[in-house]
């Protein structure tokens, strides 16, 4: 059912489609000051409706396919991610918002960040701003499906 | 002229049988979803297909060609053969529904029995696939499953044992072709309507009655753990249970296929389910979650008295 479309280099086939048009999405608060949950939540919301492309928010790791994670890994945090991202099943990828799960922006230096999503498990889109616009949030979302079947011809 | 054989043959694969009930359950999945969509304002699956028609389809084979997990924990026999025995429990009622002719594929005199015992026995399939998954999620999920059932099982026993009382038949085929001479039993008995509609919106675990897998308290509920090819064939049985709710409700209430000016009795039934899943829908998009213990007083003090007085109305 996957076949490889060289010219373009992307995955393609049933699967690769039901893939791109159906991602659900789990979200993570890593210590986010809950300005980028809110905006995720507004991308969600009657307004933008990230249910259009067929994005639905699941409660559990194991429904999910990309994990959303908001804000700079605090040390509590980060056993908790790792296991959320282990929990999930493959293929998956992460998305990190706003400029404190991107780098740790304001909490850059301090004791008890890790400084970033990427320091503890691999981020597939970074999305930046503080925190960044429902508008925002859905052209990262749409970047990662159209970039899905790049990636893992990669791999 | 063709062979019977092959034309029951073509009947069980291609017509009522299982590819029209695949896509008539893709096809309620989309309805509801975008119906609910539509009551908060939303527009829903929009770019899969046309108006996102195949939107439950994309999520079906996505979820198929997803990673399959089985905790370490679980007791893997019964965790793997659970998501087949609820997709089955769930497609066989279907087959005794009248859809495109007065009588079923498969009749006998009795089969409402037989459909009620096996909504019953998909209830127990979810509670073994909770407690083999062993999750404490899961475990509270399959826990309320159970209870739930206890509450909505008696009244909407009751309430599709009024229909067939009045029309002295035990088969649903029966009861539909009772309906062609009389009047269709929403009017005679409405009472009965209603608290069979309550009792399978909780059949159904669907919103005001979703505490079996209440997302903000329990997370997913008894599907916690399930993942890849378990879920889709657990999500498709939900919407079989949606397409059987439905029917359940046309066949037994609204006169099933039956019309008048309609060139095809189906076409007739699926105006009638579409309704049916509309009123289904709507509910879900009205009301907030109750609490279990909300379920099982309202289910025993409200809803079986009313049904027993539906009955007793028919009695006399
Ligand atoms: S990026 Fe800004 S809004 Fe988002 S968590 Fe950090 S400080 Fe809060």
């Amino acid at each position: 059912m996957v076949a490889y479309d060289l010219a373009e280099g992307k995955e393609t086939g049933l699967i690769s489609w039901a893939r791109a048009k159906s991602p659900w999405i789990l979200h993570f608060n890593t210590g986010s000051c809950n300005g980028c949950d809110i905006e995720l939540v507004a991308s969600l919301s009657p307004r933008f409706d990230l249910e259009r492309f067929g994005i639905l928010q699941k409660g559990s790791p194991r429904h999910a396919d990309v994990l959303v994670a908001t804000g700079p890994v605090t040390r509590q945090a980060k056993n908790r991610l790792l296991r959320i991202y282990e929990q999930m099943p493959s293929p998956k990828s992460v998305i990190a918002i706003g400029s404190c799960a991107t780098s740790g922006a304001p909490f850059n230096g301090s004791y008890n960040v890790y400084e970033g999503v990427d320091n503890v498990i691999p981020v597939d889109v970074y999305i930046s701003g503080c925190p960044p616009k429902p508008e925002a949030i859905i052209h990262g979302l749409l970047t990662l499906i159209q970039n899905w079947g790049k990636k893992q011809r990669q791999q | 002229m063709v062979p019977q054989e092959i034309v029951t043959l073509l009947q069980v694969f291609l017509f009522p049988g299982f590819l029209f009930l695949f896509c008539l359950a893709f096809f309620s999945d989309w309805m509801d979803r975008k119906l609910v969509a539509k009551f908060q304002n939303r527009y829903g699956p929009l770019y899969t297909g046309p108006k996102g028609i195949l939107q439950p389809v994309a999520d079906f084979f996505k979820l198929l060609a997803k990673e399959d997990i089985i905790p370490i924990a679980a007791d893997k026999t019964v965790f793997s053969v659970v998501p087949m025995l609820v997709l089955a429990l769930s497609m066989t009622p279907l087959f005794l529904i009248p859809m495109i002719d007065y009588s079923a594929l498969i009749w006998f005199e009795g089969d409402l029995i037989v459909i009620m015992f096996i909504t019953t026995l998909v209830i127990v399939a979810m509670f073994m696939g909770a407690w083999a998954s062993t999750n404490r999620f899961s475990t509270i999920g399959g826990m309320r499953v159970g209870l739930q059932m206890l509450g909505y099982e008696i009244p909407m026993t009751i309430a599709m044992i009024g229909p067939a009382i009045s029309s002295k038949s035990l088969s649903v085929s029966g009861i539909v072709q009772s309906q062609a001479v009389g009047i269709w039993y929403v009017i005679t008995q409405p009472l009965g309507f209603a608290v069979a509609l309550i009792c399978l919106l909780a059949h159904l675990q669907r919103v005001p009655f979703d505490v079996p897998e209440a997302e903000s308290e329990i997370v997913a509920g008894w599907l916690v753990e399930f993942s890849g090819k378990k879920l889709a064939l657990l999500k498709l049985s939900k919407n079989f249970e949606l397409v059987l709710a439905g029917s359940l409700l046309v066949s037994l209430f609204l006169g099933g296929p039956l019309g008048f000016w309609l060139p095809h009795p189906s076409v007739y039934f699926f105006l009638k389910l579409i309704v049916c899943i509309f009123i289904l829908s709507n509910l879900r998009a009205l009301f907030a979650r109750f609490r279990i213990d909300q379920v099982l007083e309202g289910a025993w003090k409200y809803l079986t008295p009313l049904a027993l007085l539906q009955i007793i109305l028919v009695v006399i």
